[in-house]
Formats: structure tokens, C-alpha cells, sequence
């Protein structure tokens, strides 16, 4: 926590497991924000159950949690859900992302919190949102990424549509989250009224394919995967370089940088004119032949090292890029210029690289000082803080089951 | 939610979608076009297949809730017109190579001086400074070098990218959320600031903590296309493809016995497939005879049926399965229909309907929805430099100097 963070001050009490949601807050216990989690070791986020049995030892839970507090509160319990309710009374911000109708079962659903506190931001983040036929259907975000219209997008027009790697809708819907949570805390300030937001992470989705959506309705050509190839850019592709699974992204959008492209790969060819023809000196020339391009530059890239050839088509005004792999993002230099990872100690995993939004603000750096807490961590703290409740009394909670 | 905030986005392809954000949540968003037009208004597909800059399907998609003027900012009188505009706004947004709007005499630190409380955001691909600072990137190369490539597709071919653009799909809401934290931070009493985004660190975010996971692992990932590891995630079905885990863990038990039940439903499941204790299906301890005898018995189920009727059933039975929706389907979608997703947008030509997404999630009364359609070129022109209180005689000696 920064005490100069541009959220200082600010109070979120989180719901829920998983990425989606979670990730959401990082973006204000990166600027000082307090975040807390609720969580119970009787249902443990299966982030913390993905990699064994113990839910402290779990990396990408850890990862994905720094700077928040957790709470263990077994809301199966009447008295834990009295808790959860005076900590509503605390927060400014109260976000969830189960299925539709938990929070309601819990007595905790957004309307009637908002009934007596007109003041409060609630926001709900599940797949499909808190209404509609199929708003309790079970999905993850592998599923979230297909009805979307992500998976048709990605991956070869003669193979499976694979969709982008990981889940897309997981990175996609919890900026979306984070930015209505912090519009609506901005509005707050003139209208002292908060909100309710009902997000569905399969929407933010479709949302950013608005082009699809608009092409469509138009009866455009249909918007559909090809690879690497791009309709109105050629060559535009990913060729292979020296090395194991070792490859390099070149974009070409104009003439002059196919020019520039064409003096790139001379150079390491004694001159061979291999782009020299005619049928490839436009843009339409080049897309109707792409394939035969690709094999042409291919030849030439196959025995380069990808990132001598990235900084010479750079330097050139080419656009290219090593396809970095996890360990070449880890040592990336302009990654490490912007202290995109920051090593923190977990005390039961260890050091760990924990990363950093992508914004930089130039008067509020913001920070990652605590990595993500364990199951309870901050149990005592928040009860003895927040509802001033006695160490004797939250013994009694323990050993009720109510804090567990 | 915005309602009072004004933004000038002078952002190209690489930022309009986060300007249409802030005008979706209520902003007054003017986008600012060089005299020729924004280039997207020249990419096809067309409205009608007509080559026209009003017509351009991504132009219209990705600048609703904007309006729109022209302005050069190279000569001395359109630099003298842009100061006025920034005395008024409340955010600049742009997309320009770093040192571009310094070399116009508008950078960051020029505006800060003459409007102080300005919040100035720089979407560039790899951030404002830094050994990558300079290298040029739309989609792909980001996508290379942020990580995600190398993981997705198959693995006896290129690694590939999102056929639309997932890089902005990423940067637009860090954007519009780094722009709504420096109001925050603006509104309590702080001076504006500079925000600072890096479209690459974007798609780290992607890899859902990735990276650090691999840190401590230390083995490299492999792309494996239409599966996870050992198991399918992506199946044939008679008219496209679903995505459904054949994974284990206790999430997704009660998914497998229902999905064999429905195969047995429809006389598709072996005896031995019936027999089989889900509760205790460990795939990574099978062998590979007995996953690809399941991988048989699956496979030809779903490629039985239509992704329409597997998704039905899903729906009834809460099995983790979901269709690879194309444009189409997603446009249709009774979910998406039943929560309004899309809306009429006035149209280029009367004839033809557009639809598209209309909130990225609900924030009830004057929250989130597209307020307008694309501007025109420099259809707002007289409006904006009217309530600057230019005149339209002056107008058009502006226009004469070459400033519109």
C-alpha cells in the first residue's frame, strides 16, 4: 500500500475466487486502496487448490492477490454473515464475481445492500451476467472465450478454432470491472449516490469485438481467423529464426517498409532479389501472393537470430518482434526499464516475480509491496480494526467455525 | 458516469476503442482528425462494399460516442487552435510514436504548463521511454513480444495471433481506466498527469500471472493447439466446433457424469465408458491408449451432434461445454438479445441496419451505452470551434490557412 496512491483512502470488500474478478482490484491496491477478501477455508478459491491440497503454497493465487488482506469467514454461518455485513457497513466498494444468486442466498445481494447505503458501489462479475435465460450457466472462461466469438478469431482457417492462449475473457473483463468501479467512485464525489454494476464477462468480450458484431450486421465479409495474415497488410506473419521454437513477427503495412524489408533480408543474402517482382510492388500484389512471400522470407529468417533480426528491421523501420516465450518476457529489457516484475518474498513460496499494471502515472508511481496474502492472514487485524471485536470473542468465532 | 468531462482523442486504431469507452460512460469525447480523416476510415470492409470514408465498418464500430473535427496540427495556426481546445478539455488521449506531439510543439509537458490540471494519456506499444521506446508495433508485434503468441496455436506450426486486433482490445480499458484514476487523483486536489501505457505490459497481463508461474517452475510451456496439456479442449461437432474439457479435478466431475449420462441418453456411451469412476479420473496417470479410447468415444459424440444442440444440453444438464461461436451466432444469441446487448446505430445508408454492443456492463441510469454514431469528417467542426467562440467567417480563414 502507498500512502500517496491515487485510491488512499478507498475501501473494497471482495467476494469470489478465480481471475476475473480478483484482478480487478489490483489496479487499487496498486494506488493505496485497502482490499480486502473474504474467503473460508471451507470453500477455498480453486486458484488456491490448482497446483495441491494446500491453499497457502498456491503461485498464481499468490500472484494475482498481492496487496490485499484476507479474511476467513465461513459464510455457511449466520453469525459470519452478520460479519460480512458490518464489513459492507465499512467498505466503499463491495465486489463479487460468483454465480448469480449467491450473494442473494447470503443475504448480501447488491440491491438490498444499496436499499440503506445509497452511497455504496457494488459490482457483480460473472460470465453472463446477474440476468437473462442462461445467466446460471456453470462455464469458466475457456467457455466464456467460445460463445464470445474468440476461439472462431484465433488459430488456422484449416484447423480447430483454438481461441488466444489462456482465457481471454479473464484478461479482458477485469479492466472493464476496474474501470466501472472507478468511474462510478469519481461520480460518487459530485453525487454522493454509488452504484450497482452488473458486468458479464462474456459481454466485455463481445464488446471489444465490435467490429465483428458491426461487420456482421452489415453483411460484410465475415470476420474469421487466417493465421497470422491480416486482410489490408502483407506480408504480415510469423517466420521461423535459429534456435529451438524460435520465430519472429513481421508486420508490413506500406510500400516503403516493404522496401525496407526487402533491404533487411538482402543484406544477409548476398543480394539475391528475392522480392524484386513485379506482383509484389503493392499491397494488393502482395496479399494475392502472400503465401508465396511467406515461403520467400522464411528461407531468409530460418538461419537468423530472432532478436539481431528484430533490432536490424526495427532500426530499418520495419515492425518486428522476437515471439518471445515466458522466459524472455521475464528478462525483456524494456519490461525491466518499466519494473514491470517485482520480486517479493511469499513466505511460503518464496521469491516471486509479481507484475505491475501497465500504467505509469507521473505523479502517483503506485506500488506492489505485499505479495498475496495466506487463507485468514488478516482474520484478527480486520475483526479487532474494523468491528473492534475482542481477541476473546474472535477466539470463540474460531472456534465456532465461524471464522474459519 | 461521465457526464461533464471533456477528452480530445487524437488516438489512431491503437486507441479509438478507449475513447469510445469514455464516450459510452457519458464523456464528451471530440476526436480529432488530421484534414484527411482518421486512416481507419479507409479500411475496408465498406458499408455496401462502397469505398467511402464515411463507410468504413471498423471506423464506424470503434468511434461511436465521439464527436468530431478536423484539425491540422503541423502549422502554426492549427497549433494555436489545438491550445484552445486543450485550455477547455480535461484529457488529451493519444496514440502518436513517442516525440510525435513534441515535435508539433503539443507534448505533454508543454500542455501541462499552459493547462495544469490536464491529464495527458500516451498509449504507445512498449511505453514513453525505455530501450523499446522507439520500435514500432500495431497488433502482431505486440502480441510477439508480450508472451501470448508463443503459447497459442499448434505446435508443428507458427505460433499466431487474435485475427482482430486482442493488443487494443487490452490497452482501451487500461487506458480509459489510467485516465479515470488521474481525474480521481485530479478531483481530490492534485495537479493533472501524465499516464503512461504500455501496450505490451497489456499482454503480459494476459498470461494470467504466466510468467512468475513459470519463474518457479522453470519448464517452458508448449503451444498445443486445440488442447491443454494432455486432454482436448476443442472438438469437432457436425456443423463447427465446441469447446469442452476432458480435464480432471473436482470442478469438473459432476460436468463428466452428466455428460456420459447424455451420451448414454442417446446410445452413444460404451459400457466401459459408463463404468468409469469420474470421481477419481486422474488423466495425467492414464496412458496414452486409454485417453485416446476416451478422446474416440467423445469425440465421436460430439461430432454427432450440432453445436446447437450440444449447447442446449449443456444449458439443461450444467455441462462445461460451449459452442465456437461464429459472428452470426453471437450476434443472435438469446442471452445477449435478452439483455439488449446490441443496438440500432444510425447508419451510413439508410437501407441497412448496424447493429452493435451498446455497454460493456450495465450501470443503470445514465451509465453505460452508446450515445451516438461515428462522426462524420469534421462533422462537429462548427459546433466545437463555436463554443470556442470562433465564428464561421473565422472558421473559414482558418480552413483557408490550412488549419482544418
Amino acid at each position: 500500500m502507498s500512502a500517496s496512491g491515487i485510491f488512499a483512502g478507498v475501501r473494497i470488500l471482495e467476494f469470489g475466487s478465480g481471475a476475473a474478478g480478483p484482478v480487478a482490484t489490483r489496479y487499487f491496491a496498486e494506488q493505496g486502496a485497502r482490499v480486502i477478501r473474504v474467503e473460508s477455508a471451507k470453500r477455498p478459491d480453486f486458484l488456491r487448490l490448482l497446483h495441491g491440497p494446500d491453499p497457502d503454497a498456491a503461485p498464481m493465487f499468490a500472484l494475482l492477490n498481492p496487496d490485499k488482506e484476507s479474511v476467513a469467514l465461513n459464510l455457511a454461518e449466520p453469525a459470519a454473515r452478520e460479519i460480512a455485513e458490518r464489513l459492507v457497513d465499512w467498505a466503499d466498494v463491495v465486489a463479487e464475481n460468483f454465480s448469480p444468486g449467491v450473494m442473494a442466498r447470503l443475504g448480501l445481494d447488491p440491491e438490498r445492500l444499496r436499499e440503506t447505503r445509497p452511497q455504496l458501489i457494488t459490482v457483480s462479475g460473472c460470465l453472463f451476467g446477474q440476468t437473462g435465460p442462461q445467466r446460471a450457466y456453470p462455464g469458466f472462461g475457456g467457455q466464456g472465450a467460445a460463445i464470445a466469438g474468440f476461439n472462431h478469431l484465433t488459430g488456422w482457417p484449416d484447423r480447430e478454432a483454438v481461441g488466444p492462449y489462456a482465457t481471454i475473457t479473464d484478461s479482458l473483463s477485469p479492466r472493464y470491472v476496474a474501470l466501472a468501479v472507478a468511474a462510478a467512485l469519481l461520480e460518487r464525489r459530485r453525487t454522493g449516490l454509488g452504484r450497482a454494476i452488473d458486468l458479464s464477462q462474456i459481454e466485455t468480450g463481445v464488446f471489444s469485438l465490435s467490429e465483428m458484431i458491426v461487420r456482421q450486421s452489415a453483411g460484410a465479409p465475415e470476420a474469421m481467423r487466417r493465421g497470422n495474415h491480416c486482410e489490408y497488410a502483407a506480408p504480415h506473419a510469423v517466420y521461423p529464426c535459429r534456435g529451438d521454437d524460435r520465430w519472429i513477427a513481421i508486420a508490413v503495412f506500406d510500400d516503403a517498409q516493404w522496401l525496407a524489408l526487402r533491404g533487411v533480408l538482402d543484406e544477409c543474402e548476398g543480394g539475391d532479389d528475392w522480392g524484386g517482382d513485379e506482383r509484389f510492388s503493392t499491397v494488393a500484389g502482395r496479399l494475392a501472393h502472400e503465401d508465396e512471400i511467406d515461403g520467400r522470407i522464411a528461407d531468409r529468417t530460418r538461419d537468423r537470430d530472432p532478436r539481431e533480426l528484430m533490432h536490424s528491421l526495427q532500426s530499418a523501420g520495419v515492425e518486428a518482434g522476437v515471439v518471445q516465450n515466458f522466459d524472455d518476457v521475464l528478462n525483456d529489457p524494456q519490461l525491466a526499464h518499466r519494473d514491470h516484475f517485482q520480486k517479493l518474498t511469499h513466505p511460503r513460496l518464496g521469491e516471486l516475480s509479481f507484475e505491475r499494471s501497465a500504467l505509469r502515472f507521473s505523479e502517483n508511481p503506485g506500488s506492489v509491496a505485499r505479495p498475496g496474502p495466506l487463507l485468514g492472514e488478516h482474520t484478527r487485524v480486520v475483526l479487532k480494526e474494523i468491528l473492534g471485536a475482542s481477541p476473546e470473542q474472535i477466539d470463540r468465532w474460531i472456534r465456532d467455525e465461524v471464522l474459519v | 458516469m461521465l457526464a461533464g468531462f471533456r477528452i480530445l482523442d487524437l488516438s489512431d486504431e491503437r486507441g479509438h476503442l478507449a475513447g469510445k469507452i469514455l464516450g459510452d460512460m457519458g464523456a464528451d469525447v471530440i476526436k480529432v482528425e488530421p484534414p484527411g480523416g482518421d486512416p481507419l476510415r479507409r479500411r475496408a470492409p465498406f458499408l455496401g462494399g462502397l469505398e467511402d470514408p464515411e463507410r468504413g465498418l471498423a471506423w464506424l464500430a470503434h468511434n461511436t460516442s465521439k464527436r468530431g473535427i478536423t484539425l491540422d496540427l503541423a502549422p502554426l495556426a492549427g497549433r494555436a487552435l489545438f491550445s484552445r481546445l486543450v485550455a477547455r478539455a480535461d484529457v488529451v488521449l493519444e496514440s502518436f510514436a513517442p516525440g510525435t506531439m513534441e515535435g508539433w510543439g503539443v507534448g505533454w509537458e508543454i500542455l501541462s504548463a499552459e493547462n495544469p490540471s490536464l491529464v495527458y494519456c500516451a498509449i504507445t506499444p512498449f511505453g514513453r521511454t525505455g530501450p523499446y521506446a522507439d520500435y514500432a508495433a500495431h497488433d502482431l508485434v505486440t502480441v510477439a513480444l508480450g508472451g501470448n503468441a508463443s503459447m497459442t496455436g499448434d505446435a508443428d506450426r507458427p505460433p499466431v495471433r487474435c485475427s482482430l486486433p486482442t493488443a487494443y482490445f487490452h490497452a482501451a480499458p487500461e487506458a480509459a481506466l489510467g485516465i479515470v484514476m488521474a481525474l480521481y487523483a485530479r478531483d481530490a486536489g492534485g495537479p493533472g498527469q501524465l499516464v503512461d501505457v504500455s501496450m505490451q505490459e497489456c499482454q503480459v497481463a494476459t498470461l494470467l500471472s504466466g510468467v512468475g508461474q513459470y519463474e518457479r517452475r522453470g519448464a517452458l510451456g508448449v503451444r498445443a493447439g486445440a488442447r491443454l496439456g494432455r486432454t482436448r479442449e476443442i472438438w469437432p461437432a457436425a456443423d463447427g466446433f465446441v469447446t469442452f474439457g476432458l480435464r480432471g479435478g473436482h470442478a469438473r466431475t459432476k460436468n463428466l457424469i452428466a455428460t456420459v449420462e447424455y451420451m448414454a441418453e442417446c446410445g452413444m456411451a460404451p459400457d466401459w465408458l459408463r463404468e468409469l469412476d469420474w470421481s477419481s479420473y486422474r488423466p495425467e496417470q492414464l496412458s496414452a491408449g486409454e485417453l485416446d479410447r476416451l478422446e474416440a468415444a467423445f469425440g465421436a459424440f460430439f461430432e454427432s451432434r450440432t453445436m446447437g444442440e450440444l449447447y442446449e444440453q449443456a444449458l439443461r444438464r450444467r455441462i462445461l461445454l460451449a459452442p465456437c461461436n461464429d459472428p452470426a451466432a453471437v450476434l443472435a444469441h438469446p442471452q445477449l438479445r435478452d439483455r439488449e446487448l446490441f443496438v440500432e446505430v444510425e447508419s451510413p445508408d439508410p437501407q441497412v441496419q448496424l447493429e452493435q454492443p451498446s455497454f460493456f456492463a450495465r450501470a443503470g441510469k445514465d451509465g453505460i451505452a452508446i450515445r451516438r454514431r461515428a462522426p462524420r469528417l469534421g462533422e462537429h467542426n462548427d459546433e466545437v470551434y463555436g463554443e470556442l467562440g470562433i465564428g464561421s467567417h473565422q472558421l473559414g480563414e482558418l480552413r483557408d490557412e490550412g488549419a482544418l
